[in-house]
C-alpha cells in the first residue's frame, strides 16, 4: 500500500506548492537578469587605468589576448613568449585567435556578458568608439602620460590606434583620452609582377588600370589585377574606400555627421564607377569573394599581374613552399614588386592595423600586468625587436630603423606610406556601417546591384544608422 | 516528481526562462554591449519588423530556398529510398553510406563545398573544363549562389527523408504487393494505389522536419556566401544574427526570433491538422 500513499503525497495542493516554487525561482531569476542589466547600465563610460602601473604579482599569470587567425598573431605569442619571459619569467603570453569574419562578435559577445577570457583585447582602430562608449576597455590616458613617450610616434598612428573620439586625418587631439596603444601598423602595399610589368612601379591609378589591362591582354591566364572583393568582414568596403580616397571623395563629414551627399558626391561616384567598371572586369572570374588569402594564392600561383593587400599579410609571399613563382626567397623576389599605391587626385592610402586595448572585466591582477606589457612592448629597443620578428611597428625610431627596413621588402613601403593613411568612421555604429558598405559594394562587384544604386544605398542606409540613435524600436534593421 | 525534478529545471533555465527573456526583451530597445535599463516600447520591434522591406527581402529568399531544398530532397530522397527498397542485397551497406552526408557537421560541408565551388580553384569548375564546358561563378552570382546553397543542403539532407522513407518502405505489407502481383498490377499501378499512399504520411512528416530546418538555414550560408553576393543569399535566420551581434540591438533581434518561432509554430501547427485529417481520410 506504499504506492497510494506516496501519489496521496503528491495530491493537489503539493503540486501547487511546487509549481509555486518554480514560478518564483522563474521569476527571482528574471528579476535577477533584470537587474544585472540596470546596474550595467550606470557605466556607461570606460573606466580608468591607474596612471602608475600597480605592484605585479609574483604568482604565476597568463595574459591572455585576443586576435584573429594570421600570421602576426603567432608571430606576436612567440615574440612576446621569447622576449617578454625575460623581464616576467612567471607570465606566458597567450593570443587567443578567431576566424577574421568572427574577430569583432567574439570580442563583444564577451564585452557584452561583461565577462572576458583575455585581458588584452587587440581591436580595429574602428572598434574603439563602441568599446569606449560600452565602458569595455579602460582610459589609458593618465597611463599613457606618466609612462609612454607620445613624441616618439606620428602622432596619427597614436590617435588612430587609441584615441576616442576620432582624430581628423593625420593628426591627433592632445587633449582627447587614449584607449590603446599601438600592436602592429599596417596598409596597403602594391604587389606586381616585375617579370611582366617591369621593375618600375605604376604611378597613378589611371596608369595601373591601363598596365594592368596590357598585362592580362599579354598573358593570358594572368588577370590584370587581384584586390579584395568579399561582402565578410571589411573586405570590399576598405576596397571602395581606397578608390575613393585615391579619386578624392570622403566618406563623411564627421563633424555635421553627415554621409548621404558626401560619399555619393562626384568623387565618389567617380570611385565606383572606377572600381566596378574599369577594375572589376580585370579581375579572375569568380573572384567576387576573395579576400586577404585568395589575393595571396592568386599572387603565390602567378595568376594576376597586380594585386593589393595588407603588408601585414605579405609575408607568405615570400615562402617559396607556398609559391610557384621560385624555389627560393630571392628568385620570388626576382618577380615581385612591392610598391606604395599609385596616386591619383590625392595620395591617400587606407589605415590598417590594430592596437592593444585592457579589458575593463579582467582582474586586477592582470590589468597591472598588461599595463606593464603595454609599457614593456612600447620601448625603442622592443619595438625595433618586433620589427626584426615580423611585426610592423609604430614608433618613427622603429620604423627607420634598419631592423625594420631589411625584415621585409614591403616594410619600406609601410614607412612611405605612414603620412599618407586615412581610416574609417570610428564610431558605435562601426560594425553597422561597415556591413552596409561591404554588402552594397559586394553587390556591384558582382553584378547584383547598379554602381550607381549601390553607392546612393550605401549612403542613404549609412545616414540612416547614424540618424537612428535615438529612434524607439527595429533598430539594426 | 522527485526524479523529474533536475531535468525539469534543466530545461526551465535552459529552455522556459532564455524563451521568457527574450519574449520579455523583445518588447524593450534593450542591447547587450551598451547595457542599460530596457526601457519598454511595446510592439516597436515588431511593427518596424514586419514592414521592413530588408525583412520582406530576406523571407522571399528563405521561402524560395525552403521550397527548392525541400522539394528537390524529397523527390531525390524517396526515389532513392525506392530503389534501396528493391533490393535485396547491400542494402544496409548503401543505407550507410547514402547516411554519410547527414552525420558531418554543415560547417565542415559547407568549407569544403566552398573550395569545390571556387570558380578558380575548385574541382567542380574544373571537371566543367575538362568537357570543354565554361567556368561558372557559383558563389558571386545572384541566381548560382543561392543554387549553390540548395544544392549543397540537398546533398547534406536527402540521407535524411531517404532514411524516413526506406522506413515508410520497408513497413509496406507484403501481401498487398502479392495481391497486387495476383492481379495482375503493373508497376506504376502498385506504386500508385499501394506505395505511395501508405509511405506518402510518414514522407510529409520527414517534410516538415526538413522544412523547419531549411527555414533556420544559418551555417551554410555563413560559410558558403556570408549571404552575398550582396544580401542575395542571406536568409531570415543570418539577418537576425546580423541585428543580434554587428549593431547588438537585442530587443529587435528577440522580437525577430519569436516572430521566426511564431511562424514556425502556426505553419506546423496548419501541417499537423492537415496530416491528422489525411490520417482520419
Amino acid at each position: 500500500m506504499r504506492y497510494p500513499k506516496r501519489r496521496g503525497r503528491s495530491s493537489v495542493p503539493g503540486r501547487k506548492v511546487r509549481l509555486a516554487t518554480a514560478a518564483m525561482l522563474l521569476v527571482a531569476t528574471t528579476v535577477a537578469a533584470c537587474g544585472d542589466g540596470k546596474d550595467d547600465g550606470t557605466k556607461a563610460s570606460a573606466p580608468k587605468a591607474p596612471a602608475t602601473i600597480p605592484e605585479l604579482t609574483k604568482d604565476p599569470l597568463t595574459l591572455s589576448f585576443i586576435w584573429f587567425d594570421w600570421p602576426p598573431a603567432h608571430a606576436l605569442e612567440a615574440f612576446a613568449n621569447a622576449e617578454y619571459k625575460k623581464e616576467r619569467p612567471s607570465t606566458t603570453i597567450k593570443v587567443n585567435t578567431v576566424p577574421n569574419a568572427n574577430w569583432h562578435d567574439a570580442m563583444f559577445t564577451q564585452f557584452a556578458a561583461r565577462k572576458t577570457d583575455f585581458d588584452i583585447a587587440i581591436l580595429d582602430s574602428q572598434h574603439i568608439g563602441e568599446a569606449v562608449t560600452n565602458g569595455n576597455i579602460l582610459d589609458i590616458t593618465d597611463f599613457v602620460k606618466n609612462n609612454i613617450d607620445v613624441t616618439a610616434y606620428n602622432p596619427y598612428l597614436l590617435a588612430a590606434y587609441g584615441q576616442f573620439p576620432q582624430a581628423e586625418t593625420g593628426k591627433r587631439d592632445e587633449n582627447a583620452s587614449l584607449y590603446g596603444l599601438p600592436l602592429l601598423g599596417d596598409t596597403w602595399t602594391m604587389i606586381y609582377r616585375k617579370d611582366l610589368i617591369g621593375d618600375k612601379a605604376p604611378q597613378t591609378w589611371d596608369e595601373m588600370i591601363s598596365v594592368a589591362q596590357k598585362c592580362q591582354a599579354e598573358h593570358p591566364g594572368v588577370s590584370g589585377l587581384a584586390f579584395h572583393q568579399a561582402n565578410g568582414s571589411d573586405a570590399a568596403a576598405v576596397t571602395y574606400n581606397t578608390v575613393n580616397g585615391v579619386y578624392g571623395g570622403n566618406l563623411w563629414d564627421s563633424k555635421a555627421r553627415k554621409i548621404e551627399g558626401v560619399l555619393n558626391d562626384a568623387a565618389g561616384q567617380e570611385a565606383m564607377d572606377v572600381l566596378v567598371n574599369k577594375m572589376k572586369p580585370l579581375t579572375a572570374k569568380g573572384s567576387g569573394n576573395w579576400f586577404i588569402d585568395e589575393v595571396n594564392a592568386a599572387v603565390a600561383q602567378g595568376k594576376a599581374c597586380i594585386a593589393f593587400n595588407w603588408i601585414a599579410a605579405s609575408g607568405g609571399l615570400l615562402d617559396p613552399k607556398q609559391s610557384t613563382l621560385g624555389t627560393t626567397r630571392k628568385q620570388i623576389l626576382d618577380k615581385l614588386g612591392f610598391a606604395t599605391l599609385p596616386r591619383q587626385k590625392t595620395d591617400l592610402v587606407p589605415l590598417g592595423g590594430m592596437g592593444m586595448h585592457v579589458s575593463a572585466y579582467s582582474a586586477a591582477a592582470n590589468q597591472a600586468e598588461a599595463l606593464n606589457f603595454m609599457k614593456w612592448f612600447e620601448r625603442a629597443d622592443i619595438q625595433k625587436k618586433w620589427a626584426a620578428a615580423g611585426g610592423v611597428p609604430s614608433r618613427t625610431d622603429a620604423l627607420q630603423s634598419p631592423e625594420f627596413l631589411t625584415a621585409g621588402p614591403f616594410n619600406q613601403v609601410y614607412t612611405d606610406s605612414v603620412p599618407r593613411m586615412r581610416d574609417m568612421w570610428n564610431v558605435p555604429e562601426y560594425a553597422r556601417l561597415v556591413d552596409i558598405e561591404n554588402t552594397n559594394v559586394n553587390a556591384a562587384l558582382n553584378g547584383a546591384k547598379k554602381p550607381k544604386d549601390a553607392l546612393d544605398d550605401i549612403a542613404k542606409e549609412q545616414q540612416g544608422v547614424i540618424d537612428s540613435s535615438g529612434r524607439k524600436g527595429g533598430g539594426g534593421l | 516528481m522527485a526524479f523529474t525534478s533536475p531535468a525539469l529545471l534543466l530545461l526551465l533555465a535552459m529552455s522556459v526562462f532564455p524563451l521568457l527573456w527574450a519574449l520579455y526583451l523583445s518588447f524593450t530597445d534593450y542591447s547587450a554591449t551598451r547595457g542599460g535599463p530596457a526601457d519598454f516600447i511595446g510592439f516597436g520591434n515588431y511593427t518596424a519588423i514586419l514592414t521592413s522591406a530588408q525583412v520582406h527581402q530576406r523571407a522571399l529568399t528563405t521561402l524560395i530556398y525552403v521550397v527548392g531544398a525541400v522539394a528537390l530532397q524529397t523527390v531525390l530522397g524517396f526515389g532513392i529510398a525506392y530503389l534501396i527498397s528493391r533490393r535485396t542485397h547491400g542494402r544496409g551497406l548503401l543505407t550507410t553510406l547514402f547516411l554519410v552526408p547527414m552525420m558531418l557537421s554543415p560547417v565542415v560541408v559547407g568549407l569544403f563545398w566552398r573550395f569545390m565551388l571556387d570558380a578558380q580553384f575548385g574541382v567542380v569548375n574544373s571537371m566543367l573544363g575538362s568537357r570543354g564546358l565554361g567556368q561558372v561563378e557559383w558563389l558571386t552570382r545572384q541566381r548560382t549562389a543561392l543554387l549553390s546553397l540548395v544544392v549543397v543542403d540537398t546533398w547534406q539532407w536527402t540521407p535524411f527523408i531517404m532514411l524516413i522513407a526506406l522506413a515508410g518502405l520497408t513497413a509496406v505489407p507484403k501481401y498487398l504487393y502479392e495481391a497486387a502481383s495476383i492481379d495482375r498490377a503493373s508497376e506504376w499501378f502498385r506504386f500508385r494505389t499501394i506505395t505511395l499512399p501508405l509511405v506518402w504520411p510518414l514522407l510529409l512528416i520527414a517534410v516538415m522536419f526538413r522544412a523547419i530546418e531549411a527555414f533556420r538555414l544559418f551555417d551554410l550560408v555563413y560559410i558558403l556566401t556570408n549571404g552575398g553576393p550582396g544580401v542575395s543569399t542571406e536568409t531570415l535566420s543570418f539577418h537576425v544574427y546580423k541585428v543580434a551581434f554587428l549593431g547588438f540591438n537585442t530587443g529587435t533581434a528577440s522580437a525577430y526570433g519569436i516572430l521566426m518561432v511564431l511562424v514556425v509554430i502556426v505553419l506546423t501547427q496548419l501541417y499537423l491538422r492537415y496530416l491528422n485529417k489525411l490520417k482520419e481520410g
